[in-house]
């Protein structure tokens, strides 16, 4: 039989099981990734040698593929003595290779600010890092809230990556049923299901976000 | 083995790398165009359609994709190569992504441009190809560039289909001569040597074209 229904069924409580888990580490990369992002444009703005250092560094994460990433910590970090379970390695990976990413988005946002408002800040006393993050970040937020909210919803399709170092989240979850079945059709199908159902409602949802924020930017 | 070794060694696979990045140019720029022009130009159900299947390429996870297609097909009676398979899916996710650039050049044109076409005689095809895409096609250029490279990161996961590319080849040298940190590092620099190039001409072309990364991904 080409597509056994019953049996696709009977693998969706395993995979919805192991969703968690990507749930989680989506979460975590989301935190680790925006942190990690706005770290490094404000580091290529503070002076000449950094912004070189932090560019270049920056293009290096966005011109090598996140599974090679992933190998990377995966296999060198216990060379220098530092274990570390397979899903942190995963949660540091992803925000790292996405840090690059919102790094730019962070840029874009910074520069949308209008120039007055830096030298308000300055007029009153605030020293730089504190005119970013008191003055600047909250007014660049409603800019980039869609492109971030964007890469949130990459970062969630990343997590099946993590199956490549033996993480057990939903892709995980699948292949596990795939090898112990020889059947791929039905785990294949119930997982990406599942995915695309989630990151189709999280696109309508940045949509919405993006289309409130235009309407109250207008007023 | 010296780090230059290991490089040349892992270099090895740069023809699967560089076949996988061509095939999947051939699927991806085809798609794009024809899936962009289409969701620009059908009403109704034609355009639920395609945009059904652009969603389809473009919101499912690539590794559930890549692992679906490779692992299902042959059940279907489709047994055809890892090539095939990888470069037919990275090409279908990468072209979905592409035609919403094509797609945001063609809207972004005044309306004036096809009223004008329209006033003159031409015929709908006629204005597409000698008014809307001349002028629509400097814009897609940068996101084009940016997925391009999106594509060739992306070929790094057939190595989890069994295809000797750069990756498989340092999972190969790393079981043979157990030095993880030397060939892993090796592997990222094989990799920026080939998309470094890519990154700064597509950073060029974007500050003299003026798009922003709007429509930019991460695989």
């Amino acid at each position: 039989m080409l597509f056994d229904l019953s049996f696709a069924l009977s693998t969706v409580p395993k995979i919805a099981g192991a969703l968690w888990t990507s749930i989680l580490v989506a979460l975590l990369s989301c935190i680790g990734a925006s942190l990690l992002g706005f770290g490094l444009e404000i580091a290529r703005r503070s002076n000449r040698v950094m912004r070189y250092a932090m560019r270049f560094l920056i293009d290096f994460i966005r011109s090598t593929p996140l599974l090679v990433q992933l190998y990377f910590f995966y296999f060198v970090l216990p060379s220098y003595g530092i274990k570390l379970p397979a899903l942190a390695i995963g949660v540091i990976a992803i925000s790292i290779y996405y840090s690059g990413y919102l790094a730019e988005v962070f840029k874009a946002g910074i520069d949308g600010v209008k120039p007055g408002q830096f030298e308000a800040a300055r007029a009153l006393g605030l020293k730089r890092l504190q005119t970013i993050i008191l003055v600047i970040a909250p007014q660049m937020l409603r800019n980039i809230a869609a492109p971030m909210g964007n890469y949130f919803i990459g970062i969630f399709k990343s997590t099946p990556y993590l199956a490549a170092i033996a993480v057990y989240e939903a892709f995980g979850a699948a292949l596990d049923i795939s090898s112990d079945t020889f059947r791929y059709t039905e785990p294949m199908v119930v997982v990406g299901t599942i995915f695309l159902a989630i990151a189709l409602v999280l696109a309508w949802l940045v949509r919405r976000l993006e289309e409130h924020l235009l309407i109250s930017a207008k007023r | 083995m010296s780090f230059f070794e290991v490089l040349s060694g892992i270099f090895q696979g740069l023809n699967v790398t560089l076949t996988v990045t061509a095939l999947g140019m051939l699927y991806a720029v085809p798609f794009a165009f024809a899936a962009g022009i289409a969701q620009h130009c059908w009403r109704g159900l034609a355009y639920g359609a395609v945009t059904a299947l652009i969603e389809f390429w473009r919101s499912t996870s690539v590794v559930i994709l890549l692992y679906g297609f490779y692992y299902t097909l042959p059940s279907f009676g489709l047994r055809l190569s890892g090539i095939t398979v990888g470069s037919m899916v990275l090409g279908l996710h990468i072209g979905a992504y592409g035609s919403q650039a094509v797609r945001g050049a063609l809207q972004a044109l005044d309306k004036g441009q096809s009223e004008a076409g329209r006033s003159l005689g031409l015929r709908g095809w006629q204005i597409l190809m000698l008014i809307e895409l001349p002028q629509a096609l400097l814009a897609m250029v940068p996101t084009f560039i940016n997925q391009f490279i999106q594509l060739v990161k992306g070929t790094a996961l057939v190595s989890l289909v069994t295809l000797t590319d750069m990756t498989f080849r340092a999972k190969e040298i790393s079981q043979l001569f157990y030095d993880p940190p030397k060939v892993y590092f090796a592997l990222l620099v094989a990799y920026f040597i080939l998309c470094y190039p890519a990154t700064i001409i597509g950073r060029w072309v974007e500050r003299k074209v003026g798009a922003g990364r709007k429509l930019d991904h991460a695989v």
